[in-house]
């Protein structure tokens, strides 16, 4: 019998209202992901990438459907309830690591700890864990302006870990490094999905980052074309109404091509 | 604003009361130990946030510092202004127990009455069968003079007041720290005066001298005195006293040096009359029957408490006081607000994505308000408490009060409630001028923030 999905996306919509006018950015989307797979999301701007995973994130609620993350129905949580669910569940890295400049890097990692029921001494050797697992046991007392761009990035997926979360969402993780600090950084999320079994989430606009990832989905114009991981290749797009009438619905005209 | 002085209440009365110091020391510290607990405990529990709101206010250290400095001065002229109020209110207050009855002329001001009036007054004009006696009394009759009649100056005057010196330590407010030595010298010695410490400076004389005045007020009643104490620090420090007896016999012996004539202040030179009773029902009574007399008719009596007359005194001043109240403390409490309003704004627009972080993270929307409004409440009441624990060290510790030269009033002074109103201004303040700001913080869309950043 197949593993239950980690993340289930069962026909959301997501639409923003500028004035009067109705802006929809998703449109009658289903995917899943499975149990400790490493997901990359890919698109031109404006597909809805970024919306579709803070939506699966829990940082926002879709217009309509449902949104099934470890088991529980997140889309009708309340605002008070998402964020006690993202606290243990979702760990998050950002483009552009938004650290919390007066904090050390040790106090930028306890951050999500503090809302836990944790001792003081429990924090201290999770926060360590954390740094040590990403190379940075030696920089605990460094705040983010004395670390480098990939420190930061390495503080910042520390951050996302310490909770033990049930996904890891990352967006554009690599986007503001160099080559050689953004193949760290991907070496570093390969590791921790191998090791630690972690189901990753990656919206990205680099190709080299996709490859790392065991599948690719493209999205454009609010709908996904699924690839397989490799530039060039696509295969025909899954929507409830490709699965009634039998026939192909629209190919994804990005197949692999960064934006 | 009595209310705003409860802890000087408490040691005044403590020190009127020292019999029931122990149950008043218990009360203190039963209620300061809870108050402590509290404090500590919501510390405690939340301290694992403290770091974080201390750690974000050293984010801009010089917007920080100059938001604290301008609570600081605020806060200064705010303990000022209520002290200065609260004194007001303070000997205004009307006591319902160990009242202190004022006797003076009805229809004049300055009050002016015969001397003849004394021995029955000091008595509450008491001349039937359960009648009210005082529980003790007091004349004042006011003598003023310089000692150097060429060149008058305010350093060289003296202003005295002529009494009974065996009421001094018994009637006087804040004179039962008197040296009972230099009480009894003014006992034994007509001449002698007692004479504050800075206007013996001022005059450039000390205890043991003997001095001339030239009266200003008894024209021609020129007194020689000799000085025999001075008082302890505090509001007589620029008052004198002198033995009634002396003044009463210089009149008395008026005549014989000016053809028979009477000194034209002989039957005008009682200003002033205490009386002590003990509550309100007492007063009411006593008043009736002097002022129900017919010893008393010309001219007519009126009988107050203290605080009704010091406020009859102050009622030039009414609307200045209205204005100080209700205009200037509500006007320096919105600055305040506003000041903190701009540093928490500015502080919460910059740190929108931190804050979306914040809510990524797991915090909710009601812990970053929180954590907002306990940067805003430390700025405020922190600079608040320091500002008022200084003043009150500079003023009332350093200076020992603003010296205030008028008689029925105490120094004006920084009360030890100064530090939980310095401490309560800034955190309302802060609050008040933070809590729309924050309300912005809690509702950041973070997707918006995001969306924004990418």
């Amino acid at each position: 019998m197949a593993a239950e999905p980690i993340v289930r996306v069962l026909g959301v919509h997501k639409f923003f209202t500028r004035g009067s006018e109705q802006i929809d950015v998703l449109n009658d989307l289903h995917m899943e992901v499975a149990d400790g797979e490493f997901l990359a999301l890919m698109g031109p701007s404006g597909s809805g990438k970024t919306t579709l995973l803070n939506l699966i994130a829990g940082l926002d609620k879709p217009s309509q459907g449902d949104i099934w993350v470890g088991g529980q129905l997140i889309s009708g949580m309340t605002e008070g309830q998402l964020a006690r669910w993202r606290t243990r569940h979702v760990g998050f890295i950002f483009q552009f690591y938004h650290l919390l400049p007066v904090l050390t890097a040790y106090e930028n990692v306890e951050l999500p700890l503090l809302l836990l029921p944790l001792s003081t001494s429990e924090r201290r050797r999770q926060v360590t864990l954390a740094l040590d697992l990403v190379g940075l046991s030696d920089r605990l007392r460094h705040r983010p302006g004395q670390l480098s761009g990939g420190q930061q990035q390495r503080v910042g997926i520390a951050r996302a870990i310490v909770t033990d979360p049930t996904l890891i969402v990352a967006d554009e993780p690599t986007g503001d490094l160099d080559a050689r600090s953004a193949e760290e950084i991907l070496n570093l999320m390969g590791e921790l999905r191998r090791s630690m079994n972690k189901t990753i989430l990656m919206v990205t606009h680099d190709p080299r980052a996709a490859q790392r990832a065991q599948r690719v989905l493209h999205l454009d114009k609010g709908q996904l074309v699924e690839g397989d991981g490799h530039a060039g290749k696509s295969q025909e797009i899954w929507t409830p109404a490709s699965a009634r009438d039998g026939s192909p619905a629209m190919r994804g005209a990005v197949e692999g091509r960064p934006s | 604003m009595g209310y705003l002085i409860p802890i000087q209440e408490l040691l005044w009365q403590m020190k009127q009361h020292p019999e029931q110091m122990s149950a008043m020391l218990v009360w203190i510290i039963a209620i300061a130990t809870v108050t402590l607990f509290l404090l500590a405990s919501a510390g405690f529990y939340y301290r694992k946030y403290v770091t974080l709101v201390f750690k974000s206010l050293r984010r801009n250290l010089l917007r920080t510092f100059l938001t604290s400095l301008a609570v600081m001065v605020l806060v200064f002229v705010l303990t000022l202004v209520v002290s200065f109020l609260a004194v007001l209110d303070f000997v205004m207050t009307e006591k319902s127990k160990d009242l202190k009855a004022i006797v003076t002329e009805r229809w004049q001001v300055p009050s002016q009455m015969p001397y003849a009036y004394a021995p029955t007054l000091e008595q509450g004009a008491a001349n039937r069968s359960g009648d009210i006696r005082p529980e003790d009394s007091m004349t004042w009759s006011f003598y003023g003079g310089t000692i150097d009649p060429e060149k008058k100056t305010r350093e060289n005057m003296v202003f005295a007041f002529a009494m009974d010196p065996r009421k001094l330590r018994s009637m006087m407010d804040d004179l039962e720290d008197l040296d009972p030595a230099a009480q009894q010298k003014l006992v034994d010695n007509k001449r002698g005066i007692l004479i504050g410490r800075e206007k013996l400076q001022s005059m450039n004389k000390r205890v043991g001298e003997r001095i001339k005045v030239t009266s200003m007020n008894y024209k021609d009643i020129d007194l020689e005195f000799d000085i025999v104490g001075t008082f302890p620090d505090g509001r007589y420090n620029n008052s004198a006293v002198m033995n009634r007896d002396y003044l009463v016999d210089a009149l008395d012996a008026y005549p014989r040096t000016h053809n028979g004539s009477k000194h034209p202040l002989a039957d005008k030179s009682l200003n002033l009359v205490w009386l002590r009773v003990p509550d309100t029902e007492a007063f009411r009574h006593m008043a009736d029957q002097i002022m129900g007399s017919s010893l008393y008719s010309s001219p007519a009596v009126k009988v107050e408490t203290a605080s009704s007359g010091i406020a009859t005194w102050i009622e030039p001043y009414r609307d200045l006081l209205w204005g100080l109240k209700w205009l200037l403390v509500p006007t320096l409490l919105i600055t305040m607000v506003l000041v903190i309003a701009n540093a928490i704004s500015i502080s919460v627009r910059e740190r929108r994505t931190e804050m979306a972080v914040l809510k990524v993270l797991g915090f909710s929307p009601g812990r970053i308000l929180a954590l907002v409004l306990g940067e805003a409440v430390l700025i405020g009441g922190g600079s608040g408490l320091v500002s008022a624990g200084l003043w009150y060290y500079l003023i009332h510790g350093v200076m020992g009060g603003i010296k205030f030269p008028i008689a029925f009033f105490p120094i004006f002074d920084i009360y030890p409630d100064a530090l939980w109103w310095g401490l309560l201004f800034g955190m309302v303040a802060a609050l008040a001028g933070s809590i729309i700001p924050a309300w912005s913080a809690r509702t950041v869309k973070v997707s918006e923030v995001f969306a924004k950043v990418a």
